[in-house]
């Protein structure tokens, strides 16, 4: 892969000396072939032209035999004829040689000429036909056409004599020609094979070193891929490549398998990837995603910045018939081609262990700080309102579960069942954060806000509440660490040899908290509120001692709701106070008496005092009342909405207040008790609330 | 303007400042430290921003996602169907990856985490002026 650009060349070599060297022998067989012909002919001309040479003579001594034959009077017939084969052969031989190229054309040229001087001389020879004889008895002798005959054999014969030589020389000059064309010939085709075999000899070791090469080419090529295999079968993180058409390639990293649980990774879409282990939502966007990182606008800084898979959380089977959750990271790097995007590599981690691990890392935090905040909080109250804060806490879980395992069906069921755990862990969020229990209380806020949520919705099932069960054992679990630890700050305290002043020790008092701890609870939240909202008030309690220890609980649970009223609703703050002219800061008075029919409780503060058109307004919003009803309500009655169930001046939620359950659990609690409760105020001046609790039965008491 | 476009080598930009924040918008327009920007508008919300873009025809737009009336993905949308070779620079605190893929998909062209820094701010616009 690496090496494609060496190889191709190459290959490329190899191939052009093969076509050379086929070029190259067809060449020189053409070559080779065309001289061997014209050799074989050169070979065969030379035959004739050296068959030429023997004639002259031969025709010469043939003569002279005719001569001698007649002089003798013997028999010529024979003589004759073989006269008349050799010119016939030599005239046809010659006609042969006259039409071959490259001889020697002067002595061609003179060879023609003497033959053509030849050839009426013979002729007369030649054209005798008789009997050169007249015999007689006793004698012969010439006949007359035999003398006739006789002299032109004769004349033939000088001429031939005088010219055989001539005529020979010049043949051989012809064949010296032809012999001469022919071994030049012979060279030249000695000349092409030794080239042809010298370049088939380089030929060939180029192509053998090619070979070698290629060999080695592709073993370094081999090398290459398998370790491209090694890499991909050893790397942690899994990588691939998608196509044009999200597909990812052949190509992918062994790490995927066990990330996805699957090994059939080739040709399968991002999206096939994908289903079934994330929520349709998370999909979609992550298509869009991939979708953007081939257009144009995605600059890699800016698609890493909104990469939606950068903790992608998954389902995965666990192969145990479960599911198991993990965390992958996506990172996507764009490959560009000549023409755009070529394909986008995906390297995938698997990031499970160090999200679980910041994960716990941030819940040891918040613990620490929430075990912190609680150690801050324990050590600044007595133990023993700690205690009490304790067990009426868990009592007013157990009250929350009771109610939560009450069966509902309507609407209004499951609403009244809202309600009532509403006024519950309000009640506990506000004891909490007396105690600066900031933990319990954000814990308890935070159930609230659930509260809230299902509040808002139009339908309820059961199934809705389960998330607050979760919660509220989570909160009991809170609950016993605080006791736990409750007992070991009490064990601490308790030790006599602990230097004085280090840890402010409460002297250990009766079992069940008396007046003077709801004293300094009321007073301490009183300064945590004050400051908490930026109000500036002060408390004054009177004759709380006389409460009953019957009382105590309840009306420590309704002072703290109507204190924390005070604070956020009531006392303005200090710009509103300056300008309405009162002096300094606001005052929280709270008396505790006897009276006839039993015990009297007024809390008063001197704020802002209640708006009677206001609260219709508000009940109106929170459709507790139409607007008609509201119109015909009088004062007393508007005043009287404060006590409904769910309702609240404040638009804001804070941790104090704003829920519009406060005075509701107040009248509650005093209806509980047999109680009455009563408001009334003057706007501007002040708000005060009068509460009649029956006489106690001292006997149950005591 | 007019020097600019005879020099011939560069065009003031015109910047269009969407964010219902004014302390982001005063910020923008006091942090950005080019000279060949010019700042032609700046808008509360969506409505207001396809308004100020029809008269202004910026060429460049900070664009915050969570806005009334209007948000900034819809906002988007319209802009890019109004004026689709204006580049829009997204500056929002981007909790949802989600919705910044979405705002890239209808036309966004940068972003921006808020909380930045003036060099953050330079650095993005600059990608998208040139």
């Amino acid at each position: 892969m690496l090496l494609s650009g060496a190889d191709r060349n190459r290959r490329l070599l190899t191939a052009a000396a093969g076509i050379l060297l086929a070029a190259v022998m067809g060449l020189v067989l053409i070559v080779g072939f065309r001289l061997a012909t014209q050799i074989r002919a050169s070979v065969g001309t030379l035959q004739q032209a050296s068959e030429l040479e023997a004639y002259p003579s031969a025709i010469s001594e043939q003569l002279t035999a005719l001569r001698q034959r007649l002089d003798t009077l013997e028999y010529t017939g024979h003589v004759h004829g073989e006269l008349d084969s050799s010119v016939r052969g030599f005239n046809r031989d010659f006609t042969v040689l006259e039409h071959q190229k490259g001889l020697d054309p002067a002595a061609m040229h003179a060879a023609t000429a003497l033959w053509g001087n030849y050839t009426p001389v013979l002729a007369k020879v030649l054209s005798y036909h008789g009997e050169p004889y007249s015999d007689t008895a006793t004698n012969s002798s010439l006949s007359r056409s035999g003398r006739v005959y006789y002299a032109h054999v004769r004349r033939a014969e000088l001429f031939a004599q005088a010219n055989a030589a001539a005529l020979h020389g010049e043949l051989a000059l012809v064949s010296a020609s032809l012999q001469a064309r022919t071994a030049a010939a012979a060279s030249r085709l000695r000349w092409l094979l030794s080239g042809g075999v010298l370049a088939v000899l380089l030929l060939g070791l180029a192509a053998a070193y090619l070979q070698v090469a290629r060999g080695r080419g592709e073993r370094a090529a081999r090398d290459a891929q398998d370790q491209t295999r090694d890499i991909l079968a050893t790397v942690r993180e899994g990588l691939f490549l998608l196509d044009a058409d999200y597909r990812i390639g052949a190509v992918w990293s062994q790490a995927l398998t066990s990330m996805f649980g699957r090994s059939d990774f080739a040709g399968l879409t991002f999206e096939e990837l994908l289903r079934d282990k994330v929520p349709p939502e998370t999909l979609n966007t992550a298509m869009k995603f991939i979708k953007l990182l081939w257009g144009e606008r995605a600059h890699e800084n800016l698609m890493k910045s909104i990469n939606p898979l950068g903790q992608l959380e998954v389902s995965m089977d666990n192969g145990r018939g479960g599911k198991e959750t993990r965390y992958l990271q996506f990172d996507f790097h764009r490959v560009m081609g000549p023409k755009g995007v070529k394909h986008v590599l995906c390297a995938v981690g698997d990031i499970t262990s160090s999200v679980l691990l910041a994960r716990e890392l941030h819940e040891a935090q918040e613990n620490a700080h929430s075990q912190l905040d609680m150690m801050v909080g324990m050590l600044h109250s007595d133990p023993l309102q700690l205690g009490s804060f304790l067990d009426s806490a868990s009592a007013g879980l157990k009250h929350v579960n009771a109610i939560l395992k009450e069966p509902a069906r309507t609407h209004a069921e499951f609403s009244k069942k809202l309600a009532g755990l509403a006024r519950e862990l309000h009640s506990m969020k506000g004891e909490a954060s007396a105690l600066n229990l900031m933990s319990i209380a954000q814990r308890v806020h935070h159930l609230e806000d659930m509260l809230a949520e299902l509040k808002g919705r139009s339908e309820l099932t059961g199934n809705d509440f389960l998330p607050l069960v979760l919660k509220l054992d989570e909160l009991l679990a809170h609950l016993r660490g605080v006791r736990e630890m409750t007992l070991k700050l009490s064990s601490l305290r308790e030790q006599p040899d602990s230097p004085e002043g280090t840890i402010s020790a409460p002297a250990l008092r009766s079992a069940t908290a008396g007046p003077e701890e709801l004293t300094a609870t009321l007073q301490s939240l009183a300064r945590k509120l004050a400051q908490d909202h930026g109000k500036d008030f002060t408390l004054a309690l009177t004759g709380l001692a006389q409460c009953p220890p019957a009382y105590l609980g309840t009306l420590k649970d309704c002072l703290i709701q109507m204190l924390r009223n005070a604070a956020v609703h009531g006392i303005e703050a200090d710009e509103v106070r300056r300008a309405g002219a009162k002096n300094g800061g606001g005052q929280v008075r709270v008396e505790f008496r006897r009276v006839e029919s039993g015990y009297e409780l007024t809390f008063e503060d001197d704020g802002a005092g209640l708006s009677p058109e206001a609260l219709k307004e508000a009940a109106v919003r929170k459709n507790l009342l139409s607007e008609e009803q509201a119109a015909q309500l009088d004062n007393r009655a508007a005043l009287a909405l404060i006590f409904k169930p769910g309702f609240s001046t404040r638009n804001e939620v804070s941790m104090d207040a704003g829920r519009g359950a406060g005075m509701d659990v107040v009248a509650r609690a005093v209806y509980g008790l047999g109680g009455r409760i009563g408001v009334s105020t003057n706007p501007g001046r002040y708000t005060r609330f009068k509460i009649a609790l029956p006489a106690v039965d001292e006997t149950a008491v005591a | 303007m007019d020097t600019a476009q005879d020099t011939g080598t560069r065009r003031t930009v015109k910047l269009l400042i969407v964010d219902d924040s004014n302390i982001v918008r005063r910020r923008i327009e006091r942090s950005q430290q080019f000279d060949d920007l010019e700042v032609v508008g700046t808008a509360a919300n969506g409505i207001e921003a396809l308004e100020l873009a029809r008269r202004t025809d910026p060429d460049l737009v900070t664009m915050d996602l969570t806005m009334p009336q209007m948000d900034g993905i819809e906002c988007i949308t319209q802009l890019v169907r109004l004026k689709p070779e204006v580049r829009i620079l997204v500056i929002s605190a981007l909790a949802d990856k989600a919705t910044a893929v979405e705002a890239m998909e209808r036309g966004a062209n940068g972003f921006l985490n808020k909380p930045f820094t003036d060099r953050q701010l330079n650095e993005a616009i600059a990608e998208l002026m040139y």
